[in-house]
Parts: structure tokens; sequence; C-alpha cells
């Protein structure tokens, strides 16, 4: 198999590497351009995200052009002075389809089981789609890829559990209430996990989000932007009495909220739950809070506990994926095997005959004794004139296949059904 | 039709072991076949259990009531049934491992120790009696189910005040939705243990003549019956919610059981009739 692939990522190189190496949608198209017109590749691929830059190629296997791709890359990046080789990685055929599908069921992201990179690598082999820069092979690669994604997702937990703060807050809601739509959240400061968590919320479809500040202007601002209702900073105990969610990330040296100031609050609540994520760096809430039944409080410590947890279970699910990804590479190599030549022809000719075979017996007794071998002839005769063109068109490549030989050869398995013999 | 009721009282308890496998299998790993094959495994031990206890009774010629091993059966039938009911209204599938817990048992002790009473009194062919069985059975089942969920509520709300964040966590439906359930559940016991202990008050005196209203097991019954309704009432009243209400069920359950126990072994009662 003629693919060849050669990338960097948050393994190989520095951050600041991989951002001067990230292409944009505009400088893809003029890319995609360079990469077939001038370097001559027949298919291509470009996946770039944050964390990665990956090119994926077609070429002759008798001239592998690691060199080609890498002064490409030097060259659209203007990094000739900060790209070093060691930067990359280099692989070919099974080694880089067999990286493609590490990298799309995520146990190749930076965090284990990303549920992202699988849409940003669709989308980037949709865009080579639509610039035209993928032919049968990559089209199976990619395929294949996709289904190694969604295997490890659906047969799996490598997706599962949150691993950001702010999704282990929301994680952690979920599991207090059974609907976030009829419950409201308050938020108590303008920092950007807390903002983050008071968006995770309100995707999630909480009720109502009330958001609290010093700063009156920087509530309105983030109210503005994510949606919610401004609250005075100095009423937000009174708040509590409504309020079944607190995220409270203010900058604070003492406690804003104390123990006995709650146990008021906790009395006019009876035992309607208040869920309290202290995400405030020196803590913002009195731990002796939760000391009252109804009061889940819990701070950045135990959800990074959370995050922990979650990040060990879907480590422990590689196996499982590394043996998913090895059966569909064996897939693969299967039916990259069955596009030779002979055993095509040769497949074909016994499925004709078959069938030629099957009809004659089936209608032999409605010809007299003499006409049977007549009969025999010229049904022979018939297949072998539907089966010329085909085997002609196919043998000119004289048995060094090129592309479009592969692609005839793969389209005619497809369509006589000869792909179900291997 | 002997040896059918003898095979599937034998298979029965295998069956529910099946189901405890299937059901700690999908609570332990998550996209495996017992995922997709636990409930139909649920349904197909349901009705097999009917059936059982279908045959039994023509075989027999009198409901499986009479002895406390041929009630044992009917409770892990109910508890099965119960639950497989309350799958299928919540689509919470998590819970089955723990509610499917106290049917295996009883049907284990059931298989290994039932026989038939060879005379049964004229006074156990009642259909009111039968009708007070059933609904004290169902009640049963279900206060142990709401017992059950209450449980699981205690086990989850631990995890998550103590930021202990084991399999439990990671499994159970959410705080509100077991304290529902669990409440739903206890309801529903409440009621029909309410209708068996009145249609029992009904039956007594034509059963008896007299009237033994200080009989132990009377008291004992009724005594857990208030015993619910001072929970059921301090929930709407005092809008009690939360850990104290799933404290309330699943001690509820431990005294009922407790009560019950102690009343059968260690007071006559006229209500042993084997």
């Amino acid at each position: 198999m003629n693919l060849l692939s050669i990338g960097a990522n948050h393994r190989t190189a520095p951050i600041d590497i991989r951002e001067r190496l990230y292409f944009s949608e505009k400088e893809l198209e003029r890319a995609y351009e360079v990469l077939l017109n001038k370097y001559g590749f027949k298919e291509a691929v470009i996946v770039s995200t944050c964390n990665r830059t990956e090119i994926y190629t077609v070429t002759n296997p008798f001239t592998m052009r690691y060199g080609d791709l890498l002064n490409f890359i030097k060259e659209q990046k203007n990094a000739s002075d900060f790209v070093k080789p060691e930067y990359f990685y280099r692989q070919f055929a099974s080694g880089a389809a067999n990286h493609l599908f590490s990298v799309a069921s995520g146990i190749d992201s930076m965090i284990v089981g990303d549920i992202q990179i699988l849409a940003q690598i669709k989308d980037a082999y949709y865009y080579a789609e639509q610039k035209k820069t993928t032919g049968f092979l990559m089209n199976r690669v990619f395929n294949t890829a996709f289904r190694v994604g969604k295997r490890a997702r659906n047969e799996t937990e490598i997706g599962e559990g949150a691993v950001s703060i702010s999704y282990a807050a929301v994680e952690l809601a979920s599991k207090i209430f059974a609907d976030l739509s009829k419950k409201r959240a308050l938020l108590i400061g303008a920092g950007e996990t807390g903002e983050l968590t008071a968006k995770h919320l309100k995707n999630k479809g909480i009720g109502e989000l009330r958001i609290t500040n010093r700063t009156r202007q920087r509530s309105q601002e983030l109210a503005d932007r994510i949606g919610g209702r401004v609250v005075e900073f100095e009423n937000f105990i009174g708040e509590l009495k409504q309020c079944d969610i607190v995220i409270s990330s203010i900058s604070s040296d003492e406690h804003i909220l104390k123990a006995p100031m709650l146990q008021g609050i906790m009395k006019q609540r009876g035992s309607e739950p208040l869920f309290i994520i202290d995400i405030g760096v020196p803590r913002n809430i009195d731990p002796a809070c939760n000391k009252y039944e109804s009061v889940f409080l819990h701070d950045i410590d135990s959800l990074k506990h959370i995050i922990d947890r979650n990040l060990e279970k879907r480590k422990a699910e590689i196996p499982i994926i590394e043996k998913i990804i090895r059966e569909e590479l064996v897939e693969l190599f299967k039916w990259y095997n069955s596009l030779k030549l002979n055993p095509t022809i040769s497949d074909l000719r016994q499925m004709f005959e078959f069938i030629r075979q099957a009809e004659v017996e089936k209608h032999i007794n409605r010809f007299n004794k003499d006409d049977r071998e007549l009969l025999d002839l010229v049904t022979k005769r018939i297949v072998n004139k539907l089966l010329h063109t085909p085997m002609t068109t196919l043998r000119t490549s004289n048995g060094d296949p090129q592309e479009d030989t592969l692609s005839h050869i793969s389209t005619i398995r497809k369509l006589f059904g000869l792909e179900r013999k291997d | 039709m002997n040896t059918t009721v003898d095979v599937l009282n034998i298979l029965l308890p295998l069956l529910y072991g099946g189901l405890l496998f299937l059901y700690g299998r999908s609570f332990f790993k998550t996209a495996s076949r017992a995922d997709r094959l636990k409930t139909a495994a649920l349904a197909v031990t349901v009705i097999i259990h009917l059936i059982y206890l279908l045959l039994r009774t023509i075989l027999f010629n009198h409901p499986p009531i009479t002895t406390p091993f041929e009630i044992m059966t009917v409770i892990a039938f109910c508890i099965a049934a119960a639950y497989l009911f309350i799958e299928g209204i919540s689509k919470v599938h998590g819970t089955g491992l723990f509610v499917l817990i106290p049917a295996f048992f009883f049907q284990i002790i059931s298989t290994l120790l039932i026989s038939d009473l060879g005379e049964v009194p004229e006074i156990l062919r009642s259909n009111l009696l039968g009708f007070h069985v059933t609904s004290a059975l169902l009640g049963y089942a279900a206060i142990a189910v709401g017992a059950m969920y209450g449980l699981l509520y205690l086990m989850l709300y631990h995890d998550i005040k103590s930021n202990h964040f084991s399999v439990i966590y990671k499994r159970l439906p959410n705080l509100e939705i077991l304290e529902s359930m669990s409440f739903r559940s206890t309801l529903f016991g409440f009621i029909c243990l309410s209708i068996a202990i009145g249609v029992g008050l009904l039956w007594l005196p034509i059963a008896f003549g007299e009237i033994f209203y200080s009989d132990p097991k009377l008291i004992g019954s009724l005594f857990i019956w208030i015993l619910y309704a001072v929970g059921l009432v301090s929930k709407r009243v005092a809008g009690w919610h939360g850990r104290k209400i799933a404290v309330l069920h699943v001690s509820a359950f431990i005294i009922a059981i407790f009560s019950i126990t102690i009343v059968n072994f260690f007071f006559r009662s006229f209500h042993q009739f084997y």
C-alpha cells in the first residue's frame, strides 16, 4: 500500500512549533494546490489541529518522498529556520494506516479519548474530498479510520467521564439532579473556569443562570455573552435560598461563605439539595459548609480527583482499542491484497462459468441430444464475448497495477460480489 | 406435570443466578453483550416463573401460599416482575443487580426447602384470603424494592459527599431518580399493605367468628403499616427529602422484616396454618 504520512504532534514538537505548523482554512486551499501541482502527489489529506499537523499522501513505493513532504511544510509555513527533522514522525503503508486509526480512536490524543479529534479528521477528509485530492485508496483508508473511531466510542469507554474541571462539575451536578431545566444556578465571579462551567450548564439546559461579581460591569459582560441575569454581589447569600447550584470562582483571600451564614439558608431550604462548586484558589467557601446534610460542597481538588479517575479508566481501554485497530488493519489489507489482477480475472471467469453451467444444466433436457453440445458451445462463446472487453481493460496494466487499474479491480470485485469470496 | 414443576423449581435459581451475572457484568462493564441481553433475560425469567407458579397451583389444587417456602418463591417473582415494570417505565437500567439479589436468595431457599402441604386446610381455599395474601406479598415485595433503592441512594449520597467516586458513582442514576424510585415503590407497597390489612380484617370474622385483635401478627402488621404511614405523611407535611427519607425507607424495611421474624418464631399466632 503506497500510503505515506508525515506529521508532528504534542509528543514530538513543543507547543510553539505546533502553533506555527498549524494550517488555517485559507492556507489549506493553497497547500493542496502546491501538493498536487508542484509536488505531483495524486492523493493527499492534511489534518491540522492545535495539537497536530499531519499529511497523508499516496505515493510510489520506490520513491518514498518524506523529503518532499518536509520541504513542502517548510515552504508553506516559512519554517526553514525553526523546523527540525526530529519534530516529525514518518510512516509508510500499514504504519501510516495504524497511526491514522490511533488518532481517529482518540488514543493518540493529548487527553486520551478526546472526542473532538474524530470530527476534526472528518472535516479534514471532507475538505480534501471537496478539493478532489482523495482517490479510492485514501477513501477506503479514511472510511476505515472513521469506523475505528466509531467502534472505539461504541465498544469501549474511551470517551466516558469528564476530563476537564468544568465538565467534571457538570457531571457531578447530573449525579445529584435529575432535570437541570428545573434548577437555578448562581455563578459567583467571572473567572475563565467558572464561565466554562456556566456555559456547560447552559448547554445541559439549566433552567436559570444568575451571575454575580464584585464588579457589576464584568457580571453584565458575562451575562451578555452567555445569557443570564445579573444579581448584586452584596445580596448573593439571599440568592442561595432559591438556587440549587452555586459555582464560585472569585479571587478572595478569605471565605466568602462561612458555615454559620449557611445555617439559616439551609433551614429555609428544608431538605432541598444545594450543590456548591468551589473552583477558587484560595478556596472561596468554608469547607465546614459540607457538614449540612443537603449541601454537596466540592472544591477543585475533588473535581481533579474525578478527572484523574476518568483518565485512568480511559487509559485502561487502550488495549481493547488496539485490538479493534488490528482487526480493521487486517480487513483493510485483505481488501488491498485482493486488488490483484490475476486472481480477479480468475474469480470473474469462475463466476461467469458457474452461472453458465448452472443455466445449461437447468434447461438441458429441453434440447435434443444433438443440440446439447451446440448449447454448451454457444453459451461459452456468449460468456467469452461478454468478458472480453473488461478483461482487456484490466490486462492493459500488464501486471503492474496503477491507481486506475486498482480502482477498476476494486469496482469489479464490488459489482460482481467477488469481495464476499475473500 | 410433576416432573415439569420439579425441573422448573431447579431451573429458577439458575435463571436468577444468570440474571445476577448479566446485570453484574453490565453494571461493572458497559458496552458489553450483557447490556443488550439482560432485560430480555429478565422478561424470560419472569414468564418462566409465572408458568411455574401456575403449574404448581394446578398440580396441587391451591395457590402457592400455604407454606413459607411457597410464599418465598412468590415474593421472588413479585420482586422480579416489579423490577421489570420499573425498568420498563423509568428506562433506568443500572440498578437491577441490587434489586434482584433478594429475589435470587428467596428463590434459592424456596427451591431447596419447598414441599407441598399434604392436607390444605379449608380456610386456605378462601378467595378473600387469596386476595389478602396476594396484596400482602406484593406490598412486601414493593417495600423491599423501595428499601433497596433507598440503600442505593445512601451509597451514592455517601460517594458524592465524601469525594469517593467509585463504580457506584459511575453507574447509578442520579440521587433524585433514586429517591423518586424508592418513594414510588414504597408508596405502592404501602397501598398494597393497606389493602391486605383491610381485606384481612374483613375476612377475620367470616373465617373465625371469634376475632383475635390481640394477635401478635396482626399487631406487628399494624405497627409496620403505621411506621410507613408516618414516613409518608412526614414527606408530605414536613417536606422531608433525600437522605432522611432514604434512611426512613431502609430502616422501616429492616424493622418490618425484624418484626415479622420475631412474631413468626417467638409467638403463637392464628396466622399459622401449616
